[in-house]
């Protein structure tokens, strides 16, 4: 039994490279979007990263800008 | 892994500056590799027909199903295994129901098994393999959180995937089937995210 390939290219970038994007956005308005369930968040997540579960995404897109940069993990 | 997927998300829904951090928290302030998520994988360009939709529907059950049979042997808890066990009871449902949607659309009686074997197989050529797939994204077996966290996230691409070709099925039955389907794995979504929680609390 094989797999298809189901996960399409996007953009992945290193923590550094992200503050790179903060930099040169202006106003430094980047969204850190954090889809893990909220007890990991609250272990430790970054600070003013927005909790939003893979689970609820769908329901909660009005909560976020598209054309904002968001970085998510 | 559960960021790749919400990034995906995001772009199919029209998002535009989208990114996905490399290594999540754990690589916070840590040096990391770039580039090499990416390594071997090919797009995947959306479903064409109702009856593609049902052939890689179908593969998608089979690679669910033996995920979770795979993780069974490999998770510690027992309430873990319960779980993997019920999930991958109700993949074998939906692949039952989906080749009966194959059968109506064909108008041919074809078996499961052949079904399986003559026409999903064949389809999913040059994917990889349950291991494969664990080793490209690291995943650490050790860990019943990350387990959890892969499971989830190939289910919200399930999920994805039946919505996509829900809406682009110019058939109702079909775009029913899919739907009800569709469904199904949102609440399997709902039970994981639950679930991982749970265990949240007693760790």
């Amino acid at each position: 039994m094989k797999w298809l390939q189901l996960f399409t290219p996007i953009s992945s970038v290193t923590w550094e490279e992200a503050h790179k994007i903060v930099d040169q956005t202006p106003g430094r308005e980047v969204v850190f979007l954090d889809v893990r369930q909220p007890k990991e968040y609250a272990r430790g997540h970054l600070p003013g990263a927005k909790l939003v579960p893979l689970g609820e995404l769908e329901k909660r897109l009005e909560e976020l800008e598209k054309n904002k940069p968001i970085v998510i993990y | 892994m559960r960021s790749r997927v919400a990034a995906q998300r995001l772009i199919d829904w029209g998002f535009t500056k989208v990114y996905n951090l490399i290594g999540g928290i754990k690589a916070w302030g840590k040096e990391v590799a770039v580039g090499t998520e990416e390594t071997g994988l090919h797009l995947f360009t959306g479903v064409e027909s109702s009856k593609e939709a049902v052939i890689i529907g179908f593969g998608l059950e089979m690679g669910l199903h033996n995920f979770y049979i795979a993780m069974q042997s490999k998770v510690s808890l027992e309430s873990t295994r319960t779980l993997f066990g019920k999930l991958a009871d109700i993949e074998i449902l939906h692949q039952q129901r989906l080749v009966a949607l194959y059968r109506e659309i064909t108008s041919t009686a074809i078996s499961i098994t052949d079904f399986s074997e003559t026409i999903v197989e064949p389809a999913m050529e040059g994917g990889l393999t349950t291991e494969e797939y664990l080793q490209l994204y690291k995943i650490d077996l050790n860990s019943e959180l990350e387990v959890l966290g892969l499971a989830l996230a190939i289910e919200a691409q399930a999920l994805d995937l039946y919505l996509r070709a829900a809406e682009r099925s110019d058939k109702s039955e079909t775009r029913q089937v899919l739907f009800q389907i569709a469904e199904e794995e949102r609440s399997h979504i709902a039970k994981l995210s639950r679930y991982i929680d749970r265990q949240q609390d007693l760790t």
